[in-house]
């Protein structure tokens, strides 16, 4: 029997934890050489990554153009897809070197069910969470930005809060509108759950007429997030960075106590 | 699904039904990584996936490097 057939059972759980994993945290680090065609093997039949070999504590995810979901849109998009973003959530909540991560959102909005998914992902980490949203948290951004535990927005950073709209085949009976209803609830409970907002000042901000020219709802612009108290702090990478160092520290120190 | 946007879904959806050259997850000198064929048995590196900030600094991994394929990333 090769040593390859030993392999065989890591690629049931879709990823395989690096030897350097077991190590001390100060040794450099990097999987054993002949790993890459186990990994692969997990790449291609689960559709999921090797956890990673980490150099750094503080690991990023960036999200950025449409957010995609149960759908493939097409390839003129820039797209972040749900299937990349979730493995790499479980992975940083696995890894026991990561202390932290910091979430970069440059995001127009995309599918309500996936931006939700990875917002309940995020909000649900043990480990310190940092958000910053760069350019634009457009639509459902907006959770995802407010899941983090702690988030920064740039000063001529925009979000954009509006209704959600029904998209495809709409029937004209009361359901429909009833089911995009429910859908819109999901978001706001989320949004008010993990921010400082109240939900009828959200809500004053997704129906608002007069700001946008094509649609009703609200752009919020850097400092006018934080007042509204969606967003915790104005702020760029350095702020965000600092925050999460800090946080991570506390975190680390928190894990390493004795038990009592 | 429904998509929730700013932008004008016919901006989103549009070009679904061109073709354009097959993109490709595959692991790049041990960071996972989305390329474009460009070729048979070679590609370009369209962006990594990985969460380490520091993988991007490297300049093997730059996107539109070209990357040759062996038979067991496929």
């Amino acid at each position: 029997m090769s040593s390859g057939d030993y392999r065989l059972p890591d690629a049931l759980f879709g990823y395989q934890l690096p030897d350097a994993m077991h190590e001390p945290e100060s040794q450099p680090q990097g999987p054993a050489p002949g790993d890459q065609r186990q990994r692969m093997r997990s790449l291609r039949e689960l559709g999921t990554f090797a956890l990673p070999a980490v150099r750094s504590p503080l690991q990023t995810l960036t999200i950025v153009g449409q957010i995609e979901g149960h759908m493939v849109l097409p390839s003129q998009n820039k797209t972040t897809k749900y299937e990349h973003i979730i493995p790499q959530l479980v992975a940083l909540e696995q890894h026991p070197q990561v202390h932290g991560v910091l979430i970069i959102l440059n995001t127009v909005g995309g599918d309500v069910e996936a931006g939700l998914a990875i917002a309940e992902m995020i909000a649900s980490l043990s480990k310190p969470t940092v958000s910053l949203v760069l350019g634009g948290g457009h639509s459902i951004g907006v959770p995802i930005a407010v899941a983090a535990q702690y988030s920064f927005i740039a000063e001529t950073a925009s979000m954009t809060i509006h209704p959600i709209r029904l998209n495809g085949l709409v029937i004209g009976v009361p359901q429909t509108f009833e089911y995009l209803e429910k859908m819109q609830d999901r978001v706001v409970k989320f949004v008010v759950k993990h921010s400082r907002i109240g939900e009828a000042r959200f809500r004053d901000l997704m129906f608002r007429t007069g700001e946008l020219a094509r649609d009703i709802g609200t752009v919020l612009i850097g400092k006018e997030a934080v007042e509204c108290g969606l967003i915790d702090e104005v702020g760029g990478i350095g702020a965000a960075t600092a925050k999460l160092k800090q946080m991570a520290e506390a975190y680390k120190q928190k894990r390493e106590a004795p038990v009592q | 699904m429904i998509i929730w946007t700013p932008m004008q879904l016919e901006l989103v959806l549009a070009g679904g039904e061109k073709e354009t050259r097959p993109e490709r997850e595959v692991v790049v000198n041990e960071v996972p990584a989305v390329i474009r064929e460009t070729g048979f048995g070679e590609g370009e590196i369209v962006r990594l996936l990985s969460t380490d900030a520091f993988d991007y600094l490297r300049p093997e991994l730059a996107p539109g490097t070209r990357v040759v394929l062996h038979g067991d990333e496929t």
